[in-house]
């Protein structure tokens, strides 16, 4: 086995095409790895002034109203994942920017895609787009002839005669040509992580050895699914064809078909619909029975009762503090209700898509590499959820001190000074840790193990019948 | 030692060999006489394993290469028509990985003891086999096989192509080998090297073996004339 592996490598160190091609990935490769490192220093740096900007900006309030700096509000920003140089998943979509105001929960704004000068279906350079797309491409290309070349030169037979098996050959090359396509991806991602050395963690490491482990799986799949058709297929140009087929269904058509399947599945409502569903449930609240007004009437009876008062003038606190609070609270009950069913949607959609792996491992390849990478979904709903979580104790703290800092009902006029608001704590990203990834994307490995178990029991028994002439 | 007995083969309701029986002794060279067509790739396909007989029996010094097929093929050496090795390694090269393949470690001495006794000049032997010319490949295929200490050898046209000092360098191998002990088949075009190095010779005319005779009975002319004679009737 192992004189057969060195012998695709000095083929391939050997043909000088094969060299140049080799050469020009690895640049490629590593300029991809180099851009997604800039671009990740280019965002962190972003990142950082603009955090530091909006903070000071709020730390520069000298007097304001509570309410009013509720409505002033601040913004958060989307911090850099390590990894999300080398796949952005969805970040380029998602958008990095979320305004965190009284009442409303706002939406991610200034998405990266949205902000590119030229657009490019595929987006831009990163070191996935490569590794999923024209890797796996190169891959094919080295693997559908190793068989019929051996095959046609009348070599296979001498082969055979000199006491190799069939099987031990064509694995050997596949393991060979597989041996390839790693060191590229090994190279990319070493490269890649050098830059990143001052910030790499466990977490990160773990995360990179996955990401690994997940491309090297596919790149196993592709060389030996290739080389089992091109033993199957007399004419190497049909099994080129047939593999070329393949990965271009797999890539291209199978995900975008599973996605707009499961779209269909467990349709999401749209943004108006979604928007006036959360508005309606908030004034009229969320059985219908509950208007906001109604709301309102009850709790001030309720506070009036609570300090043994019969007038709002005689309350020692501001009552608008606390109204505001709990038609806050109120619209966080109506948020985590729409937003859940969201997530669940969302979540159910996921699940469905993870399915398509049985037919299709590109697709488990992608969702993993996501996800682990952290620029998926789950990464993006597990930030806003923190977001969210941020605002309502960014809220209730201006809440409290409209009701509570020393004003009374209806005064409006009343500030607060420049210490609170330098005591409203900032906004500090908490990552997801791998482990919840792993869990999420357990299904993709499986899927990808399956089809290395398929592909590996396709290249030790799929030799079974087959002739040497 | 190489026993065919009463063996037949058809593919696609058409006899490519007929009932054939023929037995290659330790020490002898037997070469197959015939047209294109005549049956001699099949029969030498069917005693290397690759193919199955429908009716008889091949033996391998003892071996059935249908169902002892790798013990059959450690003692086998085969040339092809066309010896293709891996034009990116040197001839040097070539033999080292065939032999790894086999199992056998050789010094690099003994590797290049085998190319000089194979007929392949120093100067080629680090050239890369591209470069090679077919007289060259085919010592170098030579070579993979005598490194292995086959102790048959099936030679299917192994001098076609080759310039008449290869051949003649061939023709010396082949006795080599077989001074040595070694049972050789050599299916051929070419009556005079047939004649010139094989102890028997067998016609093969339509997939039956039409005429048996002993190298030393006949002159070259003689067999061109049996041979001949075998081809237009």
């Amino acid at each position: 086995m192992w004189q057969i592996i060195t012998n695709e490598w000095r083929y391939l160190s050997r043909t000088k095409s094969l060299l140049v091609i080799s050469f020009s990935f690895i640049i490629i490769l590593l300029a991809a790895a180099w851009l997604g490192y800039k671009q990740n220093k280019v965002h962190e740096k972003n990142y950082a002034e603009a955090k530091q900007y909006v903070r000071a900006e709020w730390e520069s309030i000298k007097e304001m109203n509570p309410h009013g700096a509720a409505h002033y509000g601040t913004y958060v920003f989307k911090p850099t994942q390590v990894l999300s140089g080398l796949d952005d998943g969805v970040n380029a979509i998602t958008g990095n920017v979320l305004r965190v105001e009284g009442h409303v929960q706002n939406e991610m704004v200034h998405s990266e895609a949205s902000q590119m000068q030229s657009v490019s279906k595929f987006g831009k350079l990163k070191g996935a787009l490569l590794l999923q797309y024209i890797v796996p491409l190169l891959l094919i290309f080295l693997s559908y002839h190793a068989i019929n070349s051996e095959k046609q030169s009348g070599r296979l037979k001498m082969l055979i005669f000199q006491g190799s098996r069939l099987r031990t050959l064509v694995v050997g090359k596949t393991i060979a040509i597989w041996l390839y396509g790693f060191s590229l991806l090994l190279l990319t991602i070493l490269v890649y992580l050098i830059f990143h050395a001052a910030t790499m963690h466990t977490d990160v490491w773990l995360r990179t050895f996955l990401l690994l482990f997940s491309y090297s799986v596919y790149y196993f799949i592709l060389c030996g699914l290739t080389l089992f058709l091109s033993l199957r297929i007399q004419q190497a140009a049909v099994a080129l064809t047939c593999m070329l087929t393949l990965w271009v269904v797999w890539s291209i058509f199978m995900p975008n078909i599973l996605q707009s399947a499961v779209s269909a599945w467990h349709p999401l409502p749209s943004r108006n619909v979604f928007k006036q569903a959360m508005k309606e449930d908030r004034s009229k609240g969320i059985d219908g029975h509950n208007p906001s007004e109604e709301r309102e009437k009850e709790f001030r009876k309720e506070v009036l009762a609570k300090y043994g008062v019969d007038s709002v003038e005689k309350l020692p606190i501001n009552i608008d503090g606390l109204l505001m609070q709990a038609d806050e609270e109120y619209g966080n009950i109506v948020w985590d209700k729409h937003f859940g069913e969201l997530r669940n949607t969302l979540a159910q959609q996921k699940q469905s898509y993870q399915l398509g792996g049985i037919i299709n491992p590109f697709i488990s390849l992608q969702n993993a590499s996501m996800g682990f990478a952290g620029s998926d979904n789950y990464h993006h709903q597990h930030y806003l959820l923190q977001v969210e979580t941020y605002r309502r104790m960014f809220i209730k703290m201006l809440n409290d001190k409209h009701a509570f800092g020393g004003s009374k009902s209806g005064d409006w006029d009343w500030k607060a000074d420049n210490a609170f608001f330098k005591s409203v704590p900032d906004f500090e990203y908490q990552e997801s840790p791998i482990q919840t990834s792993l869990t999420l994307y357990l299904t993709d490995i499986a899927w990808l193990l399956f089809w290395f178990t398929l592909v590996f029991i396709l290249l030790l028994f799929g030799t079974h019948k087959l002739t040497v002439l | 030692m190489i026993e065919i007995s009463q063996v037949s083969k058809s593919f696609k309701g058409q006899k490519v060999v007929n009932n054939l029986t023929l037995t290659v002794n330790e020490g002898e060279i037997v070469g197959l006489l015939g047209a294109n067509g005549a049956g001699k790739s099949t029969t030498l396909n069917m005693v290397l394993g690759f193919l199955t007989p429908d009716a008889g029996n091949i033996s391998i010094n003892g071996l059935d290469p249908q169902r002892q097929t790798q013990e059959v093929r450690k003692q086998i050496g085969y040339i092809p028509e066309n010896v293709n090795l891996y034009p990116y390694l040197s001839g040097l090269e070539n033999l080292d990985y065939f032999c790894s393949l086999a199992n056998i470690a050789y010094t690099k001495n003994q590797l290049t003891d085998f190319l000089l006794q194979c007929g392949l000049q120093e100067n080629a032997w680090h050239k890369r086999v591209g470069t090679y010319s077919k007289g060259m490949r085919q010592k170098v295929g030579i070579a993979i096989a005598y490194a292995k200490k086959a102790k048959v050898f099936l030679l299917d046209e192994p001098a076609s192509g080759l310039d008449p000092l290869a051949s003649n360098e061939l023709s010396d191998l082949l006795k080599k080998l077989s001074g040595e002990g070694a049972s050789i088949i050599m299916a051929s075009h070419d009556i005079f090297r047939v004649k010139e190095v094989c102890h028997r010779i067998g016609i093969l005319k339509s997939g039956n073996l039409v005429k048996e005779l002993r190298s030393k009975d006949v002159s070259a002319n003689e067999l061109e004339q049996v041979y001949l004679a075998y081809m237009k009737n």
